[in-house]
């Protein structure tokens, strides 16, 4: 029952500019202690209907790959979401899409640092793709394009 | 946790000593004094983290224990360590810190061919520097100092240093699945982009949360020796005053560290005088907080309930006897600099990378992810490996190391040890020598060294990771 309406709720501040409407969604950031764009990111969220619990750890890249995000596909951080794992810095409106979605994947990355993405610096030179990955050893499929 | 000294094969070792002797006085004439003989077999094995009803973790050892036995030797006195290989993959042995021929240093490809499974290599030196130093691998060094490999090197003063006792902790630093075995994952991009493999069980001497048994009153020697791959360390020990003795194996003007910490990088050595003032039967934790938001405990000192050793607190430590290093001629140095470069946030300057404000993961498809001048050496050492600068032999050199990456690096130069000038532009007090040299991100550091041992000398990050993926150069002298 409260699933369904957070997620009416979300399929409206997706609708909608506003995300005053959103309710606040929960997400759990892993980071490197010493990379400061994933706090950059985290503010993002933040600023986006989400609150973000910032975890520094040492080894993130042990976290990212028991969470089942590839090894050639890794993000800066790893962020634990609504029952999905978001790697990287993936722009809030695909994070938002598969909140409402909900398709049966663990989750979704934007490999490496872009240009342009958010928490970065710099202007946007390339399309990024994210992908959606499983745990069940199948390869990624593309999520969505930007 | 008070670590064992004593080498197992002392005895056979003595006796092979005295035989190496005699055959080594028939063929040279300038032996002077028995060559100590050591053997070390590097081995699959296991080891309890928590003691020994603690479960087993498959690990590498040399002689079977993790970490390696402590080889103590004798400043001056000749060495031959026979090491035989025992895993399924190369290896070599390299004697940190140690000034020796350059045959002796143990960097695959550029100083010996690596040790084939099932063969041994005799490594010959004289240690002209009392001090503490370690020994590691230096083929394949991520993977097998990551599965364990290393072990302390004691050169011992001629004339003993007056303490109460004389401590070593190695520590270790591992990265163990949630069932206890090491991880694998050796070499991902995002390790080697960031921090390096940076693990989530850290050992004294291989053992996590133990304690260390001290008396009230004594005055301690304790020899702190980071063995991790990419573990940067910060010790404060609660409720004491750690006096600082020698850096990397070198004396140094006895002080306290700033604020009380001991920053100890991987491959390091920060040797301190320790009164234990504390109470008889209190406890007080050494505390790493060197990343924000994740210190830790990472031992005690645990006061036995004895009465205290001496009514009245000693007088403050006495430096200890510096070792004979020659003194740079900065007047007449030649001037070299080496600039760090890449990384995660390292503004794509590296080659090949782009010069674009964002990037792909460097080290992506195994690739380098760093570089210096330009240049990404990458793996462990190879044949072929072209020198950065070249030095007379005898030159002085004055070595700006400069760093633009957003990462700490402990660059590591093999052959010598650097006298550290200034640190951003300030004198570095204290007159210290390192052969492993901290920069923080965006540091600049000036050092200088005599170049007074020919060959083909390798100066690389030691954050493990880092060196593979393209932290690494080589120089020569002539």
């Amino acid at each position: 029952m409260k699933l369904t309406y957070a997620l009416t709720a979300l399929g409206l501040a997706i609708a909608t500019p506003l995300p005053a409407l959103a309710a606040t969604i929960e997400a759990v950031m892993y980071k490197n202690p010493q990379c400061s764009c994933c706090e950059a990111y985290a503010a993002y969220l933040e600023q986006n209907g989400f609150k973000v619990d910032i975890k520094p750890v040492n080894n993130l890249s042990q976290i990212s790959s028991d969470a089942g995000v590839p090894a050639d596909l890794e993000g800066c951080h790893t962020i634990m979401v609504d029952g999905y794992v978001v790697d990287g810095l993936v722009p809030v409106d695909i994070v938002k899409k598969l909140l409402t979605e909900r398709p049966a994947i663990t989750g979704i990355t934007l490999a490496g640092m872009p240009a342009g993405a958010p928490g970065m610096g710099g202007e946007k030179t390339e399309t990024w793709t994210v992908y959606a990955f499983t745990k069940d050893g199948k390869a990624p499929t593309v999520y969505a394009k930007e | 946790m008070n670590y064992d000294f004593r080498y197992t094969a002392s005895r056979r070792g003595f006796l092979a000593a005295v035989a190496g002797a005699a055959i080594s006085a028939s063929m040279r004439t300038a032996v002077a004094s028995a060559i100590d003989e050591r053997q070390i077999k590097v081995a699959p094995g296991e080891t309890r983290f928590s003691g020994a009803d603690g479960p087993p973790t498959a690990v590498w050892t040399y002689n079977g224990t993790v970490p390696g036995p402590a080889l103590r030797l004798r400043q001056g006195q000749p060495v031959r360590i026979t090491v035989e290989n025992g895993l399924d993959e190369g290896t070599t042995v390299h004697w940190h810190g140690i000034r020796l021929p350059n045959a002796m240093d143990g960097v695959p490809g550029l100083t010996q061919p690596p040790i084939r499974p099932g063969e041994s290599f005799v490594y010959e030196f004289t240690p002209p520097d009392a001090g503490t130093f370690w020994y590691h691998p230096h083929a394949d060094s991520l993977v097998q100092i990551g599965r364990g490999l290393a072990g302390p090197l004691i050169i011992e003063e001629a004339e003993p240093v007056a303490v109460d006792r004389d401590l070593l902790w190695l520590l270790q630093d591992w990265r163990l699945t949630k069932d206890g075995r090491i991880a694998g994952g050796f070499g991902s991009m995002m390790d080697a982009s960031m921090s390096g493999r940076v693990g989530n069980l850290v050992t004294v001497n291989g053992q996590a949360q133990g304690g260390q048994t001290v008396r009230a009153g004594e005055r301690l020697r304790l020899r702190l020796a980071n063995a991790s791959l990419a573990r940067m360390m910060a010790l404060r020990f609660e409720g004491h005053r750690p006096i600082v003795l020698a850096i990397d194996g070198q004396p140094c003007d006895a002080h306290e560290p700033e604020d009380g910490r001991l920053v100890l990088a991987p491959a390091m050595r920060i040797d301190i005088a320790l009164d234990m003032q504390g109470d008889p039967g209190s406890r007080h934790d050494v505390i790493d907080d060197f990343y924000d938001g994740l210190a830790y405990r990472l031992t005690t000192l645990a006061y036995d309930k004895a009465p205290p050793l001496r009514a009245h607190p000693l007088d403050a430590p006495q430096a200890l006897p510096r070792n004979s290093l020659p003194e740079p001629d900065l007047a007449n140095a030649v001037r070299q600099e080496i600039v760090l470069q890449g990384g995660m946030m390292g503004g794509g300057k590296l080659a090949g990378v782009g010069g674009m404000t964002g990037m792909g993961m460097p080290g992506m498809n195994g690739g380098a992810a760093w570089a210096i001048n330009g240049m990404s050496m990458t793996g462990d050492g190879h044949a072929g490996m072209a020198p950065q600068f070249t030095l007379e032999r005898g030159a002085s050199c004055h070595l700006t190391m400069r760093n633009e990456t957003a990462w700490w690096h402990p660059m590591h130069v093999h052959g010598f040890s650097l006298s550290v000038l200034s640190r951003n532009g300030s004198p570095v007090p204290h007159r210290q020598w390192q052969d492993t040299v901290l920069l923080a991100p965006r540091d600049v550091i000036e050092c200088a060294f005599v170049a007074d041992n020919p060959g083909d000398w390798m100066l690389h990050c030691h954050v493990a990771d880092h060196q593979m993926a393209g932290l690494m150069t080589v120089f020569r002298v002539t």
